[in-house]
């Protein structure tokens, strides 16, 4: 079974993306900021990351930086932000995102990006 | 590595010798190429006047976190509106680490940050509407309720009502119900929307 880590310090949101990923079979996995996310990818790396950009201790932008220095297998990482300006989707993939939604994301549009990630659809 | 401690203490010996111990040599200081320097007097100027009008000009320019952090925690010592003005303006920033630090600091001034939650609240940009609303989470004021109530009913942008309802889920009452309703109907296409009502309105009601 594929393992997702949803990393977002608003927990409705974590709930929400959880709820939806697990009704489509994969294991999930939360964290509240980049600092745990970070801890939990070195103890046993995931197969996707779905991040936001605004968070205490260490916001999106950091953990994806750490993450792409880290001696583990590299994984996909979704960007999930209220953000919507080019300046910031640039940056997200500067630090290593693969893909990047704009909140509220409908659950029909996770799970699809999700799954072209994953390697499960044909690009 | 001894070595290198001992070059850095008479590094900073030097600096401190080139620069006057008072509010003059605290501002020059804040300047200086040497972190550590900067980084002391971050520390050092709390006490001058004018004081955060100068942390906040360094503030714009600062990279080193250790330093960064050094003029957050004495913004928060000083507290004067000067300061709030400089974390308000931090809000608006491009910079996602210095939003969020500037979130933090802001939580950390509660008696200071209320009066002007109301206006952030209202602000054109939504993101400073968003971060407001984090910033409420942690005033512990007596209208938080109320000011979340009134985002849900009133404001117009998806995202800063899903974050007042994030929080509402976690501070709300029996009496945000209705507005958590009304919210629900005002965004009826909007799943997230749907689905975040849903649980505030379940933690309310079986509390």
């Amino acid at each position: 079974m594929k393992r997702i880590l949803v990393i977002d310090d608003a927990a409705t949101v974590r709930m929400y993306h959880k709820s939806i990923l697990q009704s489509e079979g994969y294991e999930v996995e939360e964290s509240i900021n980049g600092i745990e996310a970070i801890e939990k990818a070195l103890q046993n790396p995931f197969d996707i990351y779905i991040v936001d950009i605004n968070m205490p201790k260490l916001d999106g932008y950091g953990f994806l930086k750490e993450l792409r220095e880290l001696d583990i297998p590299q994984a996909p990482a979704i960007m999930v932000s209220t953000e919507s300006d080019e300046m910031d989707k640039k940056k997200a993939f500067v630090c290593g995102a693969n893909y990047y939604l704009i909140k509220p994301v409908k659950p029909e549009q996770l799970t699809a990006v999700v799954k072209l990630l994953i390697g499960e659809v044909r690009q | 590595m001894g070595f290198v401690k001992k070059q850095k203490d008479r590094r900073i010996e030097q600096n401190e010798r080139s620069y006057q111990r008072n509010c003059d040599g605290f501002k020059l200081q804040l300047n200086d190429p040497d972190p550590a320097v900067r980084r002391w007097a971050a520390r050092d100027i709390i006490q001058c006047p004018d004081a955060s009008t100068a942390l906040l000009e360094r503030l714009e320019k600062e990279e080193t976190v250790e330093v960064r952090q050094a003029i957050f925690t004495s913004l928060i010592n000083i507290g004067d509106s000067v300061a709030v003005a400089g974390l308000v303006e931090c809000l608006r920033s491009e910079d996602a680490a210095l939003r969020n630090e500037a979130i933090e600091a802001m939580k950390q001034l509660p008696e200071e940050v209320s009066p002007v939650i109301r206006e952030l609240l209202n602000d054109d940009d939504p993101d400073v509407r968003i971060f407001a609303v984090n910033i409420l989470e942690a005033l512990k004021h007596p209208d938080v309720e109320k000011w979340l109530m009134e985002v849900l009913e009133t404001d117009s942008h998806v995202n800063v009502c899903a974050t007042a309802l994030d929080l509402l889920a976690e501070v709300g009452t029996e009496k945000s119900l209705t507005s958590l309703n009304y919210l629900k109907a005002r965004f009826s296409s909007e799943p997230y929307i749907q689905f975040a009502v849903n649980v505030a309105i379940e933690r309310i009601t079986n509390e």
